[in-house]
């Protein structure tokens, strides 16, 4: 935590990855919630539903953990390029949906 | 941990502050709305005759203003003459004397939104259809209601935003906050006003944190819910394809029509199906009153309306609803009970818009919406205590900036607030946009509170207390007096009257004007004692010395 | 009628688990009854009369209104009876003594 304090363009990076890299990720989650879902069955609204309530608390622990994290090149690749997996593989079911 | 608490804190506690007071405010937006309108001064009521009261006034609505002009720059052009009438809604509850009504336009000519639209909306008194005044500011429930969830900040929904990651700040400031504190039950009833400054405004973070942690992150986290499609637009960007087919089918299934099918039918009696819905209700041992009723595709032989239950008695807002064909009258679909899901996203959003009956509730969430208010205040105050101690330019520049900005959140809002209820007494309520002028009120003397905190500020950076508190104290105690007598002036009905008639939406209020005037007035002498007494910085090794959190 | 009193009740059962709760903790023991020591049974019987207050408070607020309004109004009279057994404890301690005069003056000479 104390390390990060020092360089400003570091705390900048930080910010960025868990407000940024944290709505990338919640934002992947909730799109895979919707698509996995719908894809088992479930009712859009009530997939949607669901996403919606836990996607907060994704966010909030992404945030967190962004913060707490001593790697900050951990921090990046794991919201934004998780956040961007979890976007195209629901993207992909969900284009695969008829 | 701590750089976040401390930082997002201070940055976003600005917002926060205005989201938990605001917030507090709105749980009487409708009482407020009765002081600030004495034309609605009267007992609330059920849902009008439809086909009687509702009808006509819906065929004289027409689109607002605004909404069109915002229209005109969606569609970049000219809007089509004929815009068909998509829906008729009205919505009661059990404190509302006047009813809201909306009506929703379609625009045909936007070529990326097939289905855009703009609204109609009126309020009524529902005893005889009359029209209240559009310029008449709903103080409470049009204006500091929105405001502790938008800001007012209309453009791009911006200030939805700004509060929503607020709200995040906030979740994520009562984890770092429960990681940074560690004696969480020891310490839970711990607050000792005695001790130095430092100390006891601590305590009182952390006692106002702590107590009402559950409300504090349910509702932060249910205010995200409730706007989540902002937040997270799925249905509108990504998930669109997916979205319109599921609406498609839903309409299919439910035999509630998705679209409009072009030819015009004349409406039922809504009145019939009042009675109807009515009668299910009761069959399942939930009477109950209208709260939602909504026509759709009004006009056309697909036309149904919905008539939902007020959830009086139920943390949900609205449910049960029963659905008709606008044509024939006849029952197409009663709402099966809600899937689990759906239950628990319904008492998340009912817990925070809080529309059942239960008075002793409400002003629990006053008080736990005041205890936010308190911790976020506690924490400026803590802050610019601790970088008042600290040596060199930095530390004091660092302290006056964020104690100006700590008077301009606290007792600055405060005097915005008293005097914007000033301005609705004072102003004639024959004025042309009286509504405009009330909040133009509001903001100048806000921006006013700002200029004085920051003018008085130069005792901060000599280790001392603004005196920009006490005078504001004073200003808040002075305004809100006379809030409450300019009510007794302009419209006779003093509290005496007021209480004894039982009254009270206005009795009420006026009594928590005066109690927040004596708050104030108790608030500045004591500031007064501790200026006089002027103790100047203790030094910094000493305080080190004491706290075991520095 | 009978909603407001059990809510009343509720209300008041609320205080008392708080207040005992808070008791039940030797800085706060020591703001009421001065020098005497908390002895380890006295701290455990009030922490579960504490317990068992709170629990009483939601079986009464379960009788007064709907589970799902009943949670709400416990979760926050649980919040308001901390705040306020906390300022009693900050102005006034004193004013809490009588919530535990059924706990006798407990010399442990006096036990055997």
């Amino acid at each position: 935590m104390s390390s990060f304090a020092v360089k400003p363009r570091e705390i900048l990076s930080r910010i960025a990855a868990g407000v940024f890299g944290g709505y990338a990720f919640m934002w992947g989650f909730a799109m895979l919630c919707v698509a996995v879902g719908v894809f088992a069955g479930v009712d859009y609204d009530e997939a949607l539903t669901f996403a919606y309530l836990l996607a907060f608390l994704v966010y909030l622990t992404a945030f967190c953990w962004a913060f707490a994290e001593a790697s900050l090149t951990r921090v990046w690749i794991v919201l934004a390029g998780g956040g961007a997996l979890m976007t195209g593989a629901a993207w992909l079911i969900a284009g695969n949906l008829h | 941990m701590t750089w976040l608490h401390t930082w997002f804190g201070l940055v976003l506690g600005y917002v926060l502050m205005v989201a938990f007071f605001f917030g507090s405010l709105s749980v009487f937006d409708r009482e407020i709305d009765r002081w600030a309108i004495p034309e609605t001064r009267f007992a609330p009521q059920v849902m009008p005759s439809f086909d009687k009261v509702l009808t006509p006034i819906f065929e004289k609505m027409a689109p607002e203003e605004e909404e069109l002009a915002a229209a005109r720059q969606r569609v970049g052009g000219p809007l089509p003459d004929v815009m068909p009438l998509m829906t008729w809604s009205a919505y009661t509850t059990h404190r509302d004397p006047v009813l809201d009504m909306y009506a929703e336009y379609a625009i045909t000519n936007n070529p990326k939104d097939p289905f855009d639209h703009v609204h109609g909306h009126v309020t009524i008194d529902p005893r005889n259809g009359k029209l209240l005044p559009h310029d008449q500011l709903k103080i409470g429930s049009e204006f500091f209601y929105p405001l502790h969830f938008s800001l007012h900040l209309e453009w791009m929904n911006i200030g939805y935003w700004i509060v929503g990651f607020a709200a995040l700040v906030m979740l994520a400031a009562l984890v770092s906050g429960i990681v940074m504190h560690r004696k969480i039950f020891r310490e839970m009833f711990t607050f000792r006003p005695k001790k130095q400054l430092r100390r006891s405004v601590l305590d009182l973070h952390n006692l106002t944190g702590v107590v009402a942690l559950p409300f504090h992150f349910f509702f932060a986290l249910s205010g995200l819910t409730i706007f989540a499609s902002i937040y997270l637009p799925l249905s509108e960007t990504m998930m669109r394809p997916l979205a319109e087919r599921h609406a498609i089918e839903e309409a299919e299934k439910s035999g509630l029509a998705f679209a409009p099918s072009g030819v015009t039918a004349p409406l039922a009696s809504v009145d019939a199906m009042v009675i109807e819905a009515k009668r299910r209700w009761a069959d399942r041992g939930m009477a109950g009153e209208v709260g939602f009723l909504m026509v759709s595709h009004v006009g056309d032989a697909n036309s149904f309306v919905s008539i939902y239950r007020a959830g009086s008695d139920r943390v949900s807002r609205v449910g049960q609803g029963v659905h008709f064909s606008g044509v024939t009258g006849k029952v197409i679909r009663e709402e099966p009970a809600p899937s689990a899901v759906s239950s628990v996203n319904d008492f998340l959003t009912g817990l925070h818009l809080q529309h059942f009956k239960h008075w002793l509730l409400r002003w629990f969430y006053v008080l736990g919406g005041l205890m936010g208010a308190v911790c976020i205040a506690t924490g400026f105050i803590f802050f610019v205590e601790k970088r008042k101690q600290r040596h060199g330019v930095e530390g004091a520049k660092q302290a006056r900036w964020a104690d100006a900005m700590a008077v301009t959140t606290v007792t600055g809002m405060l005097i915005a607030t008293a005097s914007i209820l000033v301005a609705n007494r004072v102003l004639p309520a024959e004025l042309a946009h009286k509504g405009e002028w009330e909040k133009a009120v509001f903001w100048l003397s806000w921006l006013a509170a700002l200029g004085h905190a920051a003018w008085r500020g130069g005792a901060v950076a000599q280790g001392r207390i603004s005196p920009a508190w006490r005078e504001q104290c004073w200003t808040v105690a002075i305004l809100a007096s006379a809030a409450v007598v300019l009510n007794w002036v302009t419209t006779g009905d003093h509290l005496l009257k007021t209480i004894s008639t039982g009254f009270w939406p206005v009795a009420g209020f006026d009594l928590a004007l005066l109690g927040a005037a004596g708050l104030a007035a108790f608030a500045a002498r004591a500031l007064r004692r501790r200026e006089r007494a002027a103790m100047p910085s203790q030094p910094a090794f000493k305080i080190l010395a004491e706290s075991p959190n520095a | 009628m009978h909603e407001t009193v059990t809510t009343a009740a509720a209300l008041l059962s609320s205080l008392f688990g708080m207040a005992w709760l808070a008791l039940a903790m030797r800085v706060h023991w020591a703001q009421v009854r001065d020098a005497e020591p908390l002895t380890a049974s006295a701290a455990l019987t009030l922490r579960i009369m504490g317990g068992l207050a709170l629990a009483l408070s939601w079986v009464l607020c379960l009788q007064a209104s709907h589970a799902t309004m009943a949670a709400l109004v416990w979760i926050m009279s649980l919040a308001g009876a901390a705040l306020a057994v906390a300022q009693i404890l900050a102005w006034r301690p004193r004013l809490l003594a009588p919530a535990i005069v059924w706990l006798r003056p407990t010399a442990p000479a006096q036990k055997q």
